[in-house]
C-alpha cells in the first residue's frame, strides 16, 4: 500500500535541544497512525516538520507525494492540520473563522460544511461569538472542524481531544475511525493512550526526540499487557534515557 | 510586594531579551546614549533653527508621551499580551490564582515600569547628553536637573495613562469625553505655545524655574492619578460575549477586487472588533500628527521659509507608516502556520490593509493644505507623501516583517531602519527649505522602496517565522 508520510532521518534541533533525533517512519494510507510520547517529546515539533512548519536540521520529509522541506504550503492545501497550541483569530466568529478558512482553501460549498460541523460537533449556537470569547473546548472545535473543511486525504492532529468533554471526545474519535475507514489516513499525536488504544490501527512511541516503539497496535501489546505497560516498559528502557 | 516588584524586573527583562536576544536588547539604551550625544554634539551647528527652550521643550513632551506610551500599555496590553504569547501567563495576572490583591499587583507594575524604563530610557538619553558636556558647554548642574525632569515628564505620562485606563474600564464614555476635552485643551493653548507648554508641563516649567511649590505640583500629578488608579482598579468586570453576524464574506465581496480580499477583511474586522476599535489608531496616530502639525508652526517662527505643509507630508510619511504596525499588532503568522499561506501572501494583504487605512493621513494632508490655503501645493504635497510612505513601509516590512513594532525594539534592527529613513528624510527636509518643490525628489524612492519590498517579501518567506 502507498506511504502518505514517508520520513527518513527527521532530525530536529533548536540550539543545543534535538528535539527529534533520526527518526524514520511511514504511514499508510487509510491508517490512524498515533505518535504517543509523554510531554516535550517532540510530538509537535514531529508534526510541524511533518507539514512544513518547521524545517529540518536534516532528513527527508515526504507527505502526499510532495517533498514538506521544498514544497510546504502545497503540502498544506492537501493535508488539515489541528494544531495543539494555535488558536483561532481573536477577532472573528466561529463561523467567519471557517469561512475564512473556505476562502484559503477556495472551497465552495463552504456553508453545507459549516452547517455540518455546526451541528455535529454541537457549537452552532456559538457561531456568532467571537473566536476569543469561546471555551477552549468551543475552540478545540472549531479547530477540529477547519481541518475537514476541505475533506483532504490527510490529516494530522496534534491532541484531539484536549479540553473536550466526553461525549464530544466519543463524537470525534467515531468521526476519526469512519473517516479511515472511507479511505482518508490519520496521524494523530497524544499522550493519553486511551486514545491510542480505542482508534488507533499503528502506533509509534517518541520518547526524548527518539522513535523508540513502533508498530501495529495489536503487536505491541499482547493479551497480557495493556497499551500503558507497553508504554512505561518502553520509556524505561529508552536507551537514548 | 518585594518579591513581586523583583519578579517582575526580571519578567520584564526576560520577555524582551527572550525576543531579541540579550545582546540585541540591551544595545537600545546605548543606541539612547549615542543619539543624545550625537544630537547634542551637533544642536550648535542648527541651534538657530532649534533653539535651547523649543529642544528642550520637544524633549520633555517626547519623555511625556513615552510614559503615556509605557501607561498605555494598560490599556492595550492584555489584548497584545495574548496575541502575542498566547497561553502565557504574566505575573500580573497571577492575583487570581495566588493570595496577592491587584491593588498589590498594579503597584507592584507601577514601580516596575518606573524603575525599568527610566533606567532603559531616561538614564542613557541623559547620559549621551552628559558625555557632550565639554563641547557644548552644557553646565552639569543642567544635565543633573533634565535627569530630573525627564525622570518626572515620563512618570507624568505614565500615571495619567494609568488613570485613563482605570476611568475607561469604569466608563469609556467618560474617558473620551476627557480625552476629547484634552484635545481641545491643548488646541487652545497651541495658540500661545511659548508660554502655554512651559506652564502646560510641570515638570518643563521645573527645568526653567526650580521651586519646591512646582516639585510639588509635579510629584502630586504623579502621586495622585497613580493613588486613584490603584484604589479605583476594577478587578472583576464582566465581559459581555459579544456576537456579530457573518461579516467577513460580505467585506470580501466588497473587496473582491484584490486577491487578498479575505485577509484584508479580516484586519478591518481586527482593528473594528479589538479592545478600542478602530478609534485606538485614531488615537494613536492623530495625536501625534497634531503635535506635529503645532510644533512646525513653532519651527515658522524660527524659520519662516519653511513651508509648513510640505514638511508636514514629508513628516507624515514617514509616521504614517506606523500604520502597518497596527494592521501587524494583533495578528501573529502561527494563526496562518497550518493553513497554506504564504508569509509574502499575508504580508501582501497587510500591505493593502495598510494602504487603505492610509487614506486617513491622505484626508489629513488635504484638510491642512485647505485649512492652509496653500491649494496650489497640495498635490506635489500629496504625491511627497505618498511616496515617502510607500518607501517608510517598504523599509519597515524589510526589517521587521510582520512584527515590526517588536523587532523595531531589537537595536540590531532599529539600526538598518534608522539608517535606511533618516538621511532620506533629512535630505528632503533640506531641499524643500529653498523650495518645497524640490521635495518632489522624493519620487525617487518609489524604485528602491519596490526593490526593498520585493526583497522583504522573499526574505520574510525564506524564514521560519519567529513565534513568541
Amino acid at each position: 500500500m502507498e506511504s502518505i508520510i514517508d520520513v527518513k532521518g527527521l532530525t530536529r534541533t533548536f540550539g543545543d535541544v534535538t528535539a527529534v533525533n533520526n527518526i524514520s517512519l511511514s504511514v499508510r494510507k487509510g491508517e490512524l497512525f498515533g505518535l504517543l510520547g509523554p510531554n516535550g517529546s517532540g510530538k509537535t515539533t514531529m508534526i510541524k516538520c511533518l507539514t512544513g512548519q518547521l524545517r529540518p536540521t536534516a532528513g527527508e520529509v515526504r507527505v502526499m507525494g510532495l517533498d514538506a522541506v521544498a514544497q510546504p504550503v502545497r503540502v498544506r492545501e492537501l493535508v488539515g492540520i489541528t494544531p495543539e497550541q494555535e488558536t483561532p483569530p481573536s477577532f472573528l466568529t466561529a463561523e467567519e473563522y471557517l469561512h475564512f478558512v473556505g476562502h484559503i482553501r477556495r472551497i465552495g460549498d463552504i456553508e453545507s460544511q459549516c452547517s455540518f460541523w455546526f451541528d455535529f460537533l454541537e457549537f452552532g449556537d456559538k457561531k456568532d461569538v467571537l473566536c476569543k470569547d469561546l471555551s477552549r473546548g468551543t475552540r478545540q472545535k472549531l479547530m477540529v472542524a477547519q481541518a475537514f473543511l476541505h475533506k483532504p486525504g490527510l490529516v494530522l492532529i496534534d491532541e484531539p481531544l484536549i479540553n473536550l468533554d466526553p461525549i464530544m471526545q466519543r463524537k470525534i474519535k467515531t468521526y476519526l475511525t469512519d473517516y479511515v475507514k472511507g479511505g482518508g489516513t490519520v496521524f494523530l499525536s497524544t499522550h493519553i493512550l486511551e486514545i491510542a488504544e480505542e482508534i488507533c490501527t499503528r502506533i509509534g512511541i517518541i520518547h526524548r526526540g527518539n522513535l523508540i516503539r513502533e508498530g501495529p497496535v495489536a503487536d505491541l501489546r499482547s493479551s497480557s499487557k495493556h497499551l500503558e505497560e507497553v508504554f512505561l516498559e518502553a520509556i524505561r528502557g529508552d536507551p537514548h534515557a | 510586594m518585594n518579591t513581586i516588584f523583583t519578579a517582575m524586573l526580571k519578567e520584564e527583562w526576560r520577555v524582551h531579551s527572550t525576543l531579541f536576544g540579550s545582546a540585541g536588547f540591551a544595545l537600545f539604551p546605548l543606541l539612547l546614549v549615542f543619539f543624545a550625544f550625537a544630537g547634542a554634539f551637533f544642536w550648535p551647528f542648527f541651534s538657530d533653527v532649534l533653539p535651547a527652550q523649543t529642544a528642550v521643550a520637544l524633549i520633555h513632551v517626547c519623555y511625556l508621551l513615552a510614559g503615556a506610551s509605557v501607561g498605555g500599555f494598560g490599556l492595550f496590553g492584555r489584548e497584545v499580551m495574548n496575541r502575542r504569547f498566547g497561553q502565557a501567563s504574566m505575573i500580573a495576572y497571577s492575583s487570581r490564582s495566588l493570595p496577592v490583591s491587584e491593588q498589590t499587583i498594579l503597584l507592584a507594575f507601577f514601580l516596575k515600569d518606573t524603575v525599568y524604563y527610566l533606567f532603559f530610557w531616561v538614564f542613557p538619553f541623559v547620559a549621551g547628553l552628559a558625555f557632550a558636556m565639554p563641547w557644548i558647554g552644557l553646565p552639569v548642574t543642567s544635565v543633573m536637573r533634565m535627569l530630573a525632569t525627564l525622570s518626572l515628564s515620563f512618570l507624568v505620562g505614565l500615571s495619567f495613562v494609568f488613570l485613563l485606563s482605570t476611568i475607561y474600564v469604569h466608563s469609556p464614555r467618560t474617558l473620551l469625553g476627557i480625552l476629547a476635552a484634552a484635545a481641545a485643551g491643548a488646541a487652545f493653548s497651541a495658540h500661545s505655545v511659548n508660554a502655554g507648554v512651559i506652564s502646560l508641563l510641570p515638570p518643563l516649567a521645573l527645568y526653567y524655574r526650580p521651586s519646591p511649590l512646582l516639585l510639588l505640583t509635579t510629584l502630586v500629578l504623579i502621586i495622585v492619578p497613580s493613588a486613584i488608579s490603584v484604589r479605583f482598579l476594577k478587578v472583576e468586570y464582566r465581559e459581555e460575549t459579544r456576537r456579530f453576524p457573518e461579516t467577513l464574506d460580505r467585506l470580501t465581496g466588497i473587496l473582491a477586487r484584490s486577491p487578498d480580499a479575505h485577509l484584508i477583511a479580516k484586519d478591518a474586522l481586527d482593528l473594528n472588533r479589538s479592545e478600542g476599535g478602530a478609534g485606538k489608531v485614531v488615537f494613536s496616530f492623530l495625536f501625534p500628527v497634531m503635535f506635529i502639525w503645532i510644533a512646525l508652526f513653532v519651527l515658522l517662527r524660527f524659520i519662516p521659509m519653511v513651508n509648513a505643509l510640505m514638511v508636514f507630508a514629508i513628516l507624515l510619511g514617514v509616521i504614517s507608516s506606523t500604520i502597518y504596525n497596527w494592521v501587524t499588532e494583533f495578528d501573529l503568522f502561527t494563526s496562518y502556520a497550518f493553513l497554506p499561506v504564504e508569509v509574502g501572501t499575508v504580508i501582501r494583504g497587510k500591505l493593502q490593509s495598510y494602504g487603505l487605512l492610509n487614506l486617513v493621513s491622505v484626508a489629513i494632508l488635504v484638510a491642512a493644505g485647505l485649512g492652509t490655503g496653500q491649494v496650489a501645493l497640495l498635490f506635489p504635497a500629496l504625491l511627497t507623501f505618498a511616496s515617502i510612505s510607500f518607501y517608510a513601509v517598504a523599509v519597515t516590512v524589510y526589517v521587521g516583517g510582520l512584527s515590526p513594532s517588536i523587532m523595531l525594539y531589537n537595536a540590531k534592527v532599529y539600526l538598518p531602519y534608522l539608517g535606511l529613513i533618516t538621511p532620506v528624510l533629512l535630505f528632503l527636509l533640506f531641499v524643500s527649505i529653498p523650495n518645497p518643490w524640490f521635495a518632489l525628489s522624493s519620487l525617487c524612492l518609489i524604485p528602491p522602496g519596490w526593490y526593498i519590498l520585493r526583497k522583504a517579501l522573499f526574505r520574510w518567506s525564506a524564514r521560519e517565522q519567529p513565534s513568541f
